[in-house]
């Protein structure tokens, strides 16, 4: 069932900070989806972020014009052009264009919370050691440099990143094992 | 590069925290992202895509959520 998230648009628009959160929550998984075929090429992860934050920008100015998810539209749009452009900056080979309108498909699978799916995470969430739960819940605030949290957890920098490797590992097995495939659902 | 120093360098571009270019004032790659080869790096994007959606149901914001909102002030 597809989403629209332009429900969230006037309040964006407005300049209400929750409500983009609230978009992004619908928007992130299809806007990643979309830059798939970038991976080799561009960090995905520094686009994605460069390109949300133009979308809260051009919210303002993005008009609605009777078809679902006009905010998810442009900002598929922008992660693209953000991609192209590193791609052509850095003199990579640049994936064909015949995915250019792809957005229209990307943008249909906004999809709403699934509320069994984050009971099963939380479950499995709480099975977790502690270390790795630790290093899990510390990533979260993208602010810090994993050597900086690293060092607050007082772990040193590998063991922390194995620790979250590990983290992730446990609740794709724990999940799974109640027959939900979190990678099907990425 | 060993298989463990060459999966922490992927571990870490799954990270959400990316300086910023002060020229520019756009997210910079990560610097472990340019030691990567492309199937470590496609590697790389699979993880974030499942790690975004498991922290997306733990927390309501995943980590790439908070570093935006973080920019926006």
């Amino acid at each position: 069932m597809t989403v629209d998230l332009d429900l969230h648009l006037p309040l964006i628009a407005a300049g209400h900070r929750d409500a983009f959160a609230r978009w992004m929550a619908g928007a992130e998984l299809p806007m990643r989806q979309s830059l798939r075929s970038f991976a080799t090429r561009v960090d995905v992860e520094s686009v994605m972020q460069e390109a949300l934050l133009r979308t809260w920008q051009i919210a303002p100015r993005v008009e609605l014009d009777g078809k679902p998810n006009a905010l998810l539209r442009v900002s598929l749009r922008i992660a693209r052009n953000l991609a192209i452009d590193e791609v052509r900056r850095t003199r990579r080979l640049c994936p064909g264009d015949e995915d250019i309108d792809a957005s229209l498909d990307f943008a249909a699978r906004a999809e709403p919370p699934d509320p069994m799916l984050r009971k099963w995470i939380r479950h499995c969430h709480e099975r977790l050691p502690a270390r790795p739960a630790l290093a899990l819940e510390a990533r979260l605030d993208a602010s810090e440099p994993d050597a900086a949290i690293a060092a607050r957890l007082g772990m040193r920098l590998n063991t922390f990143l194995q620790n979250f490797t590990r983290a992730r590992k446990l609740l794709i097995e724990c999940l799974r094992a109640r027959g939900v495939d979190i990678r099907e659902l990425a | 590069m060993t298989p463990e120093e060459r999966d922490a360098l992927i571990e870490a571009v799954v990270g959400a925290c990316r300086s910023i270019d002060p020229f520019t004032r756009m997210a910079r790659a990560h610097p472990a992202w340019h030691d990567l080869d492309d199937d470590a790096r496609q590697i790389a994007y699979e993880r974030a895509l499942v790690t975004r959606e498991l922290e997306g149901a733990l927390n309501d914001e995943t980590s790439t959520a908070r570093a935006v909102l973080a920019r926006i002030g």
